[in-house]
């Protein structure tokens, strides 16, 4: 190459000095101008063509050929031929170009299952049946950009990439082991099942969300109450939109959550909801189930079968409708607008909370006034009081922050059930 | 004859379909000929050196060239639809061959374009090359400006990610501040009230065909106008310093559409006022020019597209605004000033959105436009670079062109989240992430 370049050099400078004359009449720079621009386009072009012919999979393609061989598949090695490979899944409108490099995917029991990372079989996980790698493809379940090809892009652990591998390093900085963090991906289909195999600690989370009443004032899938904010889609919130002005630690969406669920009104001042205090890995788990709940739009081939979805979570609820009292119709008002009525019914028995029925004569007004103010002050100062929550599934009532004017609108409107 | 003879005949059958045989006929081939007769036959030397013009019209055109062959490349791989068009940018970056050389061109040379193009209008106001019979190639000029703009705009958005939609979304809302047209032109624009499919068709036709064919038809007219006023104002002062001769008129036929009038032609001004020694052959002198600008640009656009990627953030989404919202950046001097002018009190905020976005350029535009018929100064100003006479003018075109340029470096480097300031090393606030 450089010599031809030589040659072409020495051509065009003889050439150059016999048509010398008619040149100089303008500024004689374009000659060597044009020898620079057009070596530089060659160089160039050149640079393009290389970069275009080293993509980040060519060695890693030509070493599993290396591995094939090793393992006597001879005639697999010889039929390999380098380039793209990717899993076309038109009905999930996605394209799963990760095969490109994780070339041993489907040869386990075949390929050694200790061989290096790119290279190495899947795992044969006993719901790999189920789900058909040519079906499911990879980034449904492992996240990543499958239509990257180049190593960082791929793994999406980039800008403008919001569906990031979940692998051991996302996983460790978030307290969560890869197969936890995964179980975050299954729970989007299988989100309406009580229990599935290898989704342990999505189970033990929907199961603390059933023992601790969430529906009561939250909704998923239009089950449950009216009071806080729908959590049917929470996983889709963007991480923009929350508030960490009193959250510790990294601002995460998933950090977010456990410190919510965990100290809700640390985080949340003036928040309704409960301090529940869960030790940190049930929070974890809680966090990781509200992360999975987002909008999945496969088709329903592609969603568990309704044999496995478990029936409702917890009884459809309506909050109870309080009985109108004329001359506290205000009252009723704040009962009503402060969600009392999620938890307190008035002669239809226990809800969440004790029946109010008749509560003006059981507790007197100084009483009433001190509990609505701050009900958790009043269990700290009353000892009888520290058990007494235990009656009613472990829910203390939430200081609703009630203003003097409402505090005396529901009073008078409780003396009169 | 010998072998050397013989293969140039040859070699001469295989790639010419035929040869002059007169100085007369090989004159009138190059008359003929198209590419040939886009310059003229002689060009002054002045004209074709590199400090006149500084060949920023050539490295404009050079740049549409290649924006004309990428785009009609990048046509067969990406498709107008917004559920896949972000899908197939994503192909053509990763899995189609050369693609990201495609992509990345195409969208460097755009940006390119736009900013020569304005420097090429600089060097024409600061020539005084506006001046008589130019004032129109001017208007054409400032057409073609705009045309410009609206190719790079229209093109912005058909990545459809978060930058394009959200770009045009601030784009199109100060388009929306035009007095009573300006509600009308934007759902025209986008097909509706907000942008979705119907404005990504059109910005997609508007782009590939409509705006591309108005800018073609232009830039012909642009460049048969250079030639009918008499090439570039470069050559009026060599024509202001050679005097006249009148001529006898020459007996020589004149045709009329009765027939042939006998007498003189209308010509009775010598033509060639310009002497041998100031002009050279247009073939190969600025043939030769045109080659090594274009090769200059290739390069250009060529090294820039190798070096760094095109922009792509992540698949529009209309329900999440990205802080801050930053127009393309030939916009952004109009999104400063619209967020310089809006003005808070209290809980009420008066719009800059008119100031900022339709008075202010709309009085810049008229200017240029107008400029022309304003200009006084003497025609001894024409064709010469910064004339004390035109000190005054060309001083307040400079200090419009640094104030834009000003604010388009301020709101692309120093504008944070929610539009605060903040020093190009100064770290934004952190945004947060999902894990």
């Amino acid at each position: 190459m450089g010599l031809l370049l030589a040659v072409a050099g020495v051509a065009a400078v003889s050439r150059h000095s016999l048509t010398m004359r008619r040149f100089s009449r303008l500024e004689s720079l374009d000659f060597p101008l044009l020898v620079v621009l057009s070596v530089a386009f060659f160089a160039l072009v050149i640079a393009g063509v290389v970069r275009q012919a080293s993509p980040d999979w060519g060695p890693i393609q030509e070493r599993f050929r290396g591995v094939l061989e090793e393992n006597g598949q001879l005639r697999a090695a010889r039929a390999f031929t380098p380039g793209i490979r990717q899993l076309w899944l038109p009905e999930l409108g996605r394209v799963d170009r990760c095969i490109t490099c994780h070339l041993g995917y489907e040869w386990a029991g075949t390929l050694p299952a200790t061989l290096p990372a790119p290279l190495a079989p899947h795992p044969p996980l006993p719901y790999l049946d189920a789900h058909p790698f040519t079906r499911f493809g990879c980034t449904v379940c492992h996240g990543g950009q499958g239509f990257a090809v180049t190593i960082r892009d791929a793994h999406g652990d980039v800008e403008h990439w919001d569906d990031p591998l979940l692998d051991r390093r996302i996983a460790a900085r978030n307290g969560l082991t890869q197969s936890e963090l995964m179980q975050l991906r299954c729970n989007g289909c299988h989100r309406r099942e009580e229990t599935t195999p290898g989704m342990e600690t999505i189970a033990q989370a929907k199961e603390l969300f059933r023992k601790n009443k969430c529906l009561v004032c939250h909704v998923v899938d239009g089950r449950g109450g009216v009071k806080a904010p729908e959590l049917t889609f929470i996983g889709d919130q963007d991480p923009e939109l929350f508030d960490f002005t009193h959250v510790t630690g990294p601002h995460t969406a998933f950090n977010w959550h456990v410190q919510h669920v965990t100290h809700a009104d640390v985080v949340s001042p003036g928040t309704a909801m409960p301090d529940f205090d869960f030790p940190a890995e049930e929070g974890r788990a809680l966090a990781l189930l509200l992360l999975s709940w987002r909008r999945v739009d496969f088709p329903p081939s592609y969603l568990p079968g309704p044999s496995a979805v478990t029936a409702g979570e917890a009884p459809a609820r309506q909050p109870v409708s309080p009985p109108v009292i004329a001359g506290a119709e205000a009252g009723r008002e704040v009962f009503v607008t402060r969600g009392c009525n999620s938890c307190h019914g008035v002669g239809s028995g226990t809800v969440i909370g004790p029946d109010l029925k008749g509560v003006g004569g059981r507790r007197d007004e100084r009483w009433l006034r001190s509990w609505l103010a701050d009900p958790a002050a009043v269990i700290r100062a009353t000892p009888d009081f520290q058990k007494w929550p235990a009656e009613y599934g472990n829910i203390v009532m939430p200081n609703q922050n009630l203003s003097t004017a409402e505090i005396d609108e529901l009073i008078s409107y409780l003396a009169k059930l | 004859m010998s072998l050397r003879e013989y293969l140039r005949q040859r070699w001469r059958a295989m790639t010419w379909s035929w040869a002059p045989e007169t100085e007369l006929e090989a004159s009138d081939a190059i008359v003929r000929n198209l590419w040939l007769h886009w310059f003229p036959n002689k060009v002054t030397l002045r004209s074709a050196s590199w400090s006149y013009s500084l060949w920023l019209g050539t490295a404009a055109a050079s740049l549409f060239v290649i924006l004309l062959v990428t785009g009609m490349l990048l046509m067969f791989f990406y498709v107008p639809s917004v559920q896949t068009a972000y899908w197939s940018m994503k192909d053509i970056r990763f899995a189609v061959h050369f693609g990201f050389l495609l992509r990345n061109q195409h969208r460097w040379a755009a940006h390119l374009m736009v900013g020569v193009t304005f420097v090429h209008m600089a060097r024409v106001f600061y020539t005084g090359a506006y001046r008589g019979a130019r004032a129109l190639n001017w208007l054409v000029g400032i057409v073609l400006l705009l045309t410009t703009l609206l190719l790079s705009f229209t093109g912005y958005l058909l990545p459809w990610d978060q930058l394009a939609y959200w770009a045009v979304t601030v784009g199109t809302n100060i388009a929306r501040e035009a007095p009573l047209v300006g509600t009308t032109l934007r759902f025209l624009l986008l097909g509706g009230n907000e942008i979705g499919q119907a404005t990504l068709l059109r910005f997609y036709v508007l782009h590939v065909f409509v705006l591309p064919a108005i800018l073609l038809i232009l830039f012909a007219y642009h460049m048969w106008r250079v030639r009918k006023d008499g090439g570039l104002a470069a050559a009026e002062p060599l024509r202001r310093s050679r005097r006249l001769t009148p001529t006898a008129p020459s007996p020589s036929k004149t045709y009329s559409i009765f027939g042939v009038r006998p007498g003189a032609t209308l010509q009775t001004l010598a033509t060639t006022h310009v002497e041998e020694t100031d002009v050279a052959f247009s073939s190969p002198e600025l043939t030769r020019r045109l080659t090594l600008v274009f090769l200059l640009v290739f390069n250009v656009t060529l090294l820039l597209s190798i070096m760094f990627d095109a922009p792509l953030e992540e698949a529009a989404n209309p329900n999440l605004t990205p802080n801050p919202a930053k127009a393309p950046w030939y916009f952004l001097w109009l999104q400063e000033l619209v967020a310089s002018t809006t003005i808070r009190l209290g809980h009420v905020t008066i719009s800059g959105g008119f100031i900022g976005g339709i008075l202010i350029p709309g009085i810049l535009l008229l200017l240029a436009a107008a400029w022309p018929f304003l200009d006084r100064s003497a025609n001894s100003t024409e064709g010469v670079w910064w004339p004390r006479e035109r000190l005054l003018q060309n001083l307040v075109f400079t200090a419009v062109a640094v104030a834009i340029v000003a604010l388009i470096i301020v709101s692309l480097y120093f504008r944070g989240p929610s539009w605060g300031f903040y020093w190009p090393w100064q770290a934004w606030p952190p945004s947060p992430a999902t894990l």
